[in-house]
């Protein structure tokens, strides 16, 4: 409600309600609209220029060979056909689920557990709350990417540290196809911070009583938790784990940094989003690359509906 | 709770739309710039980057109205970059080419046809005037003469106790010996870098077995069996301790310049190409010496090696003042001035008459670049053609091939005909 109506909602309040009156109202509602239309212009240009448009043009070249010098030329189904039959594209579908599969539900797990230990209101809150979050705002920058590839490097900080400890070691744990990968993972771990700053949050929201009651039950700090908290805190679990899994899917900076664009060695960090990039940029073909974009939507778009459904089964809302 | 269904919804809803606008990424930005504004975009190394913007300054003086913005990058990122603004409208005016990308950008339409324009090439060396010629249009003027070769450390020699090889009789065998040795003589991982992480080496070795990397007609001009033969001798290398474990292998090959392993002191031999010696020498701080490829048969005459463009001038098709641009090229490979700040850096200049006027005020290190070319020059044959559309992948895809045989996730015929197979298919594409 504007300040303009509620000002006349007061004055309404003495007078009684007369067909002009109502009138009067229509037409403050009318200007509440416009308003509220002027505010969102900004958003509504931003939705339609950059994020409405491209999409459709995407979708467009998407049926089309083009190789971003040359006009496109429509060509139907092909882009869609090939990618049933491109190799290194199953590949790197086969990257990205287990990249989210896995480091999604370690790196919520780990949230919750910290989470937890900070919800105990210890003294120096604050502190621990940015240093853990601190992580999430640096972790799909680039710097970290390029720390992350001397850290892991076969003279890396990682492996003179095991070397002090007698482990001598040749290979480098970003440039061996079998551990490449969970580097990357536990990069992506490493970024517990938001999802554990909303867990503490909705920490927060639990009534206390419960605890209490079930305490004076009988109820150990495990059943409490499994009982209390798990099912109290479920919508958030459920929040973070979606914005995760969409999240996890685009992850695109630090494949690119850590395998220098490759997603080597070997195809083994070849995300899904670097292939795209890869196809579209460096072999000129963005009409496969829109068709690929147009397969990630649907790839996520699925799971979250997927989400969404089975959350039927374990949400509980305390509405 | 403090999240309801709908506030819960919405937040899903908008991490969706911000999936979907990953989609968006094919779309296009409007070039900027004004009529006499040039942008220039180069590759290149700290040197470079000084000599570059020194000589930029140099001709803005002498042409006023004109505005020059430096686009300076490193190699590995450069293409990307390059392919982003080119998609974007953005290309910069002028931009320094590789062999690799010329027919690329060239045959794709992205480049501008430089024959159209008041570019003088009369005083170029013999074939060095059409490097940058396909199909009777030139997308590129030669900006400077180099030759492949192997930069050697001869103070990790001396360290290990062995004498320099004679590098005009030595075979790929010797080379394999000789840096295992050197390996284990100075205690440092490599001996050899990079034979297998350059697509030019395979071009090199393929010429001397009478072959060629890509054929006439824009397809391959070898097969998965010359490929296999040549991911053996890589993993026989790898086997007998002279270019580093698997994992050393594949990390040199993202590395610049200056953290080459040659660089750092790390390897003995690496491959490189002649104009790079200065640079590398500065990165190194101890002095470095040229070394011819290996041949196969044991008589440096048969190497088949080559004067390449180091690299080329090339222009955008869609750059708003051709002949600003063409001016600006013009000047770059046939003044006198020009030749004076760049010198030997990217290349020997083609211009003979440039060439001759710089050779006295070269540094002793580029004196000895401009030597050695003279010094091979009845070892050389005719350059390669230009790689066609979509070769410019073949090295990275030669590069997984190579890594699957190191790490043993393949065997050299299984990963040569796989590389082989994507390789063609990717030129057909």
């Amino acid at each position: 409600m504007s300040a303009i109506s509620e000002l006349t909602s007061l004055r309404r309040d003495k007078s009684g309600s007369s067909p002009e009156d109502r009138r009067m109202r229509a037409k403050e509602a009318g200007r509440d609209n416009k308003a509220g239309y002027l505010f969102l212009l900004p958003w509504l240009v931003g939705l339609v220029v950059i994020t409405i448009g491209p999409l459709l043009a995407s979708l467009y070249l998407s049926f089309t060979d083009y190789s971003l010098i040359q006009a496109p030329t429509w060509t139907g189904l092909d882009n869609y056909a090939r990618m049933l039959e491109d190799p290194r594209l199953h590949n790197s579908l086969r990257v990205t689920f287990t990249y989210v599969f896995v480091s999604v539900p370690i790196q919520l797990a780990l949230a919750l557990a910290i989470a937890l230990l900070l919800d105990r209101g210890m003294r120096g809150l604050p502190l621990y709350r940015s240093v853990f979050y601190l992580p999430s705002m640096l972790g799909s920058s680039v710097a970290i990417a390029i720390l992350w590839r001397q850290m892991f490097g076969t003279s890396g900080l990682v492996n003179q540290v095991l070397a002090l400890v007698g482990v001598e070691s040749t290979t480098g744990w970003i440039s061996d196809p079998d551990t490449a990968l969970w580097t990357i993972v536990l990069l992506h771990v490493w970024t517990f911070g938001s999802p554990m700053i909303i867990f503490l949050a909705g920490l927060r929201q639990i009534p206390r009583m419960y605890y209490e009651a079930a305490s004076v039950d009988g109820a150990g700090r495990w059943r409490s938790f499994v009982q209390i908290t798990l099912p109290l805190l479920s919508p958030i679990i459920f929040f973070n784990l979606v914005l995760q899994v969409i999240g996890a899917f685009q992850s695109f900076t630090q494949a690119f940094v850590v395998s220098n664009g490759t997603g080597g060695p070997s195809d083994s960090t070849l995300f899904y989003t670097l292939y795209l990039y890869q196809r579209g940029f460096t072999d000129f073909q963005m009409g496969y690359a829109s068709a690929m974009a147009w397969l990630l939507v649907i790839i996520v778009g699925v799971l979250t509906a997927l989400n969404f459904f089975l959350s039927r089964y374990w949400v509980f809302y305390d509405e | 709770m403090a999240l309801n269904r709908r506030q819960f919804l919405w937040g899903s809803l908008a991490a969706a739309t911000a999936t979907a606008g990953l989609s968006a990424c094919g779309g296009r930005s409007g070039g900027e710039g004004g009529p006499a504004s040039l942008a220039l975009a180069w590759w290149g190394n700290p040197t470079r980057n000084a000599n570059t913007t020194a000589a930029i300054d140099l001709y803005l003086q002498s042409h006023e109205g004109t505005s020059i913005t430096a686009q300076p990058g490193e190699w590995a990122s450069y293409w990307d970059r390059l392919a982003t603004q080119t998609a974007g409208g953005s290309a910069p005016d002028v931009i320094q080419m590789d062999m690799a990308y010329l027919g690329e950008y060239g045959a794709r339409g992205a480049l501008l046809d430089l024959s159209q324009y008041d570019i003088d090439t009369s005083s170029f060396a013999e074939g060095t005037a059409d490097s940058g010629e396909i199909d009777g249009a030139v997308y590129g003027i030669n900006a400077g003469i180099n030759t492949p070769v192997l930069m050697a450390n001869p103070a990790l020699f001396e360290q290990a106790g062995l004498p320099m090889p004679d590098d005009t009789t030595w075979t790929w065998d010797d080379l394999r010996t000789i840096s295992a040795e050197v390996a284990a003589g100075a205690g440092i991982p490599f001996g050899v870098v990079g034979v297998w992480a350059s697509e030019d080496y395979l071009e090199l070795w393929l010429r001397q077995q009478g072959k060629s990397l890509f054929s006439e007609d824009g397809g391959l001009g070898f097969e998965a069996a010359d490929a296999a033969e040549w991911l053996e001798m890589a993993l026989s290398f790898q086997e007998a301790g002279a270019t580093g474990s698997p994992s050393q292998i594949g990390e040199e090959a993202a590395k610049s310049l200056d953290q080459s392993a040659i660089a750092v002191g790390t390897g003995a031999m690496q491959t490189f190409w002649s104009n790079q010696l200065e640079a590398l020498s500065e990165a190194a701080g101890t002095e470095l010496t040229l070394l011819r490829y290996p041949s196969s048969t044991g008589s440096a005459t048969d190497r088949a090696t080559y004067y390449k463009a180091s690299m080329l001038w090339s222009a955008s098709a869609r750059t708003e003042d051709p002949e600003a641009a063409a001016a600006l090229i013009d000047w770059w490979v046939n003044s006198p001035e020009a030749a004076g700040i760049n010198l030997a850096e990217r290349g020997i200049p083609a211009n003979t008459e440039v060439r001759d006027a710089i050779t006295p005020e070269l540094s002793e290190v580029q004196q000895r670049v401009v030597q050695f070319i003279a010094d091979i020059e009845p070892e050389t044959t005719d350059a390669p053609s230009a790689p066609p559309a979509g070769g410019g992948a073949l090295e990275a895809i030669f590069l997984r091939a190579y890594t699957d045989v190191l790490f043993g996730s393949s065997t050299p015929s299984d990963a040569a005909q796989a590389f082989v197979d994507e390789a063609s298919s990717n030129l057909s594409g």
